[in-house]
């Protein structure tokens, strides 16, 4: 059986490595440098530089050591990071603060994400009309670019958006990995429902009131991104709901129980993206004559995708975003992942290759320009 | 009525999936076909409809009668818009919940006509928590119309799920749907604990 296992092993020698990381390596050139480079402005230069290099290391590593998850973390992490930093940024340049006003609602100001696609599609669908105060097309996070974006990822990659594409779910990824071992260690099943709950009730709210409630009253990421105004008692109210959510979902709840909370629990995208699973050719399996079922994979999933009857069942939930945790963990490689159509067991090495190219190629070109804004803001201290 | 809608909704996926599973086979037993399931399920719901405007004037005409001031008013239904409101949060993560429906009472009927109108009258009077919500919320209205008009959205919420009743028996994932509408039903239990807040601190300020 020990053979068995070698021979499935996912790494690499360096020169084959290497060469699975050429394509990667030459279409995040084109894209980060975007075939205009200004050399006279030198942090630029060096972010630019530094976010090609950084990338492309993180994807050889990955065929490289046949892990997936630890490098993937560190660019969602960091992606989540620097994405809040570039819109605070660009919120303090324009405003000159973090908060907007309602004069900033009224002239469609507020910057787009794709947590508010699961409000807008009931008034779409009936009104014809778009409930969120920002810019259609051009300006700073307009909404048809980040529909587009999360349609195309959500389709190709479907829950695997949640770990490969959403600039927020690094945060509580992020957290889940302070600690070592977790506190809490027993969590219901029955709350990873919760996210078609909320879906239900903000889809439901947002149609009859004809505004964003998820945004307006709940999001945890107002909290690092942008907020109202606080200006009554409901607006003092919101940003307490706001950081209470953060804290406990994004920072305190991960940090105690290993796993991404805000993400399992609340998140009304992650809901839909969870049923796009149907849709998506990636899907993670379970090779049953490998599985000795030691539930190490059960364990370590951060978003409770895997159940012990799933794994006794070889099949993995919708709920699983394929960010590789499990499949890093799996001492027999039994998991991994696959393509719809191939048995599990079979092609294991090619699935893999195919995944992680359209998946870190999505998140290297996403990610790609918050990135170098931050480092060119560093370098720009020292420089 | 927009959030008495909402909470007809919430709860209402819940209530189908409980009492809904009692009132099909009495509907389906000895039926023709499609034509007398609608007419059963239009006298179920027509007598729920009615029912509820009975409340709706019931609760309006204490509200009038005991709640006289606006500041004991918002007093009143802030504390039972907390409590009750806590009671539907507590019965959406509570695990000792009976999913018992009170139109069980109704299958010691023989006259299958009547079954349909007696269901109504027993399933709008299962007094849970989002009905007493709606209560308070009809009792504290000014006028009597717009007490209507929050047992109408209640109504309006709540009936949605069972219009496709007949197909209620080929769901596949029931126990998804539950869970997912007992969790809906919390969260709409926190909505009027913040309503209740809302109405609360009101009564504070104006008092």
């Amino acid at each position: 059986m020990d053979e068995v296992i070698t021979n499935q092993s996912l790494n690499k020698s360096f020169g084959k490595s290497l060469l699975y990381t050429l394509p990667m390596f030459l279409i995040t050139f084109a894209f980060i440098s975007g075939g205009r480079i200004n050399f006279s402005d030198h942090s630029g230069i060096l972010a630019i530089l530094l976010t090609f290099l950084g990338m492309n290391i993180l994807y050889f590593l990955m065929h490289y050591t046949g892990k997936t998850d630890k490098f993937r973390a560190i660019l969602f992490i960091i992606f989540a990071l620097s994405l809040s930093f570039t819109l605070i940024k660009n919120m303090v340049a324009i405003r000159h603060s973090m908060s907007f006003s309602q004069a900033d609602i009224v002239e469609c100001k507020i910057p787009f994400c794709h947590l508010v696609i699961p409000m807008m599609i009931l008034p779409a669908a009936f009104t014809k009309s778009i409930i969120f105060p920002g810019t259609i097309l051009g300006g700073f996070a307009n909404i048809s670019s980040m529909v587009v974006l999360w349609l195309v990822a959500t389709i190709v990659l479907g829950r695997g958006f949640c770990s490969w594409g959403c600039f927020y779910g690094g945060w509580d990824d992020g957290f889940s990995r302070f600690r070592k071992k977790p506190v809490i260690k027993k969590i219901s099943g029955y709350w990873k429902w919760m996210p078609f709950a909320v879906l239900l009730m903000v889809a439901l709210t947002a149609a009859i009131s004809l505004t964003p409630t998820y945004c307006s009253w709940i999001c945890p990421f107002k909290a690092v991104t942008e907020f109202e105004q606080v200006t009554s008692v409901e607006s003092a109210a919101k940003a307490g709901m706001f950081i209470s959510l953060f804290g406990g979902l994004v920072v305190v709840l991960p940090m105690l129980t290993r796993k991404r909370t805000q993400c399992s629990f609340l998140c009304p995208l992650g809901a839909i993206n969870s049923l796009s699973n149907k849709i998506t050719p990636f899907i993670v399996k379970i090779d049953k004559k490998v599985c000795n079922e030691c539930l190490k994979c059960v364990d370590v999933c951060p978003l409770f995708a895997l159940t012990p009857e799933d794994v006794k069942s070889g099949n993995v939930s919708v709920f699983c975003s394929k960010c590789g945790k499990c499949v890093d963990a799996c001492p027999r490689k039994a998991i991994h992942y696959g393509l719809k159509g191939i048995p599990a067991g079979s092609m294991k090495n090619f699935s893999r290759n195919i995944f992680l190219f359209v998946s870190f190629l999505f998140i290297a070109v996403f990610s790609s320009g918050s990135i170098i804004t931050v480092l060119k803001s560093i370098f720009n201290l020292f420089i | 009525m927009l959030d008495t809608f909402i909470l007809g909704l919430s709860s209402g996926s819940t209530c189908l999936l409980t009492c809904g599973m009692v009132i099909f086979p009495y509907l389906m037993a000895g039926s023709a076909g499609t034509r007398k399931i609608i007419t059963d399920l239009s006298f179920f719901l027509l007598t729920r409809l009615v029912v509820y405007f009975l409340l709706a004037t019931l609760a309006w005409y204490f509200g009038k009668a005991i709640l006289t001031s606006a500041i004991f008013r918002n007093y009143v239904s802030g504390i039972l818009y907390i409590l009750f409101a806590v009671m539907l949060v507590w019965y959406s993560i509570s695990r000792n919940r009976k999913p018992d429906c009170p139109a069980k009472i109704v299958t010691t009927v023989n006259n299958k006509k009547l079954v349909p109108v007696l269901l109504g009258v027993v399933n709008s009077l299962g007094f849970c928590p989002a009905l007493f919500l709606i209560l308070t919320n009809s009792a504290t209205q000014g006028t009597l119309a717009r007490s209507y008009l929050a047992f109408l959205g209640f109504f309006a919420g709540s009936s949605l799920y069972f219009l496709p009743l007949p197909l209620a028996g080929r769901i596949r994932k029931k126990k998804v749907f539950e869970t997912v509408g007992i969790l809906a039903t919390g969260l709409a239990g926190i909505i009027f604990i913040i309503k209740g807040i809302t109405n609360l601190i009101g009564g504070i300020i104006n008092g």
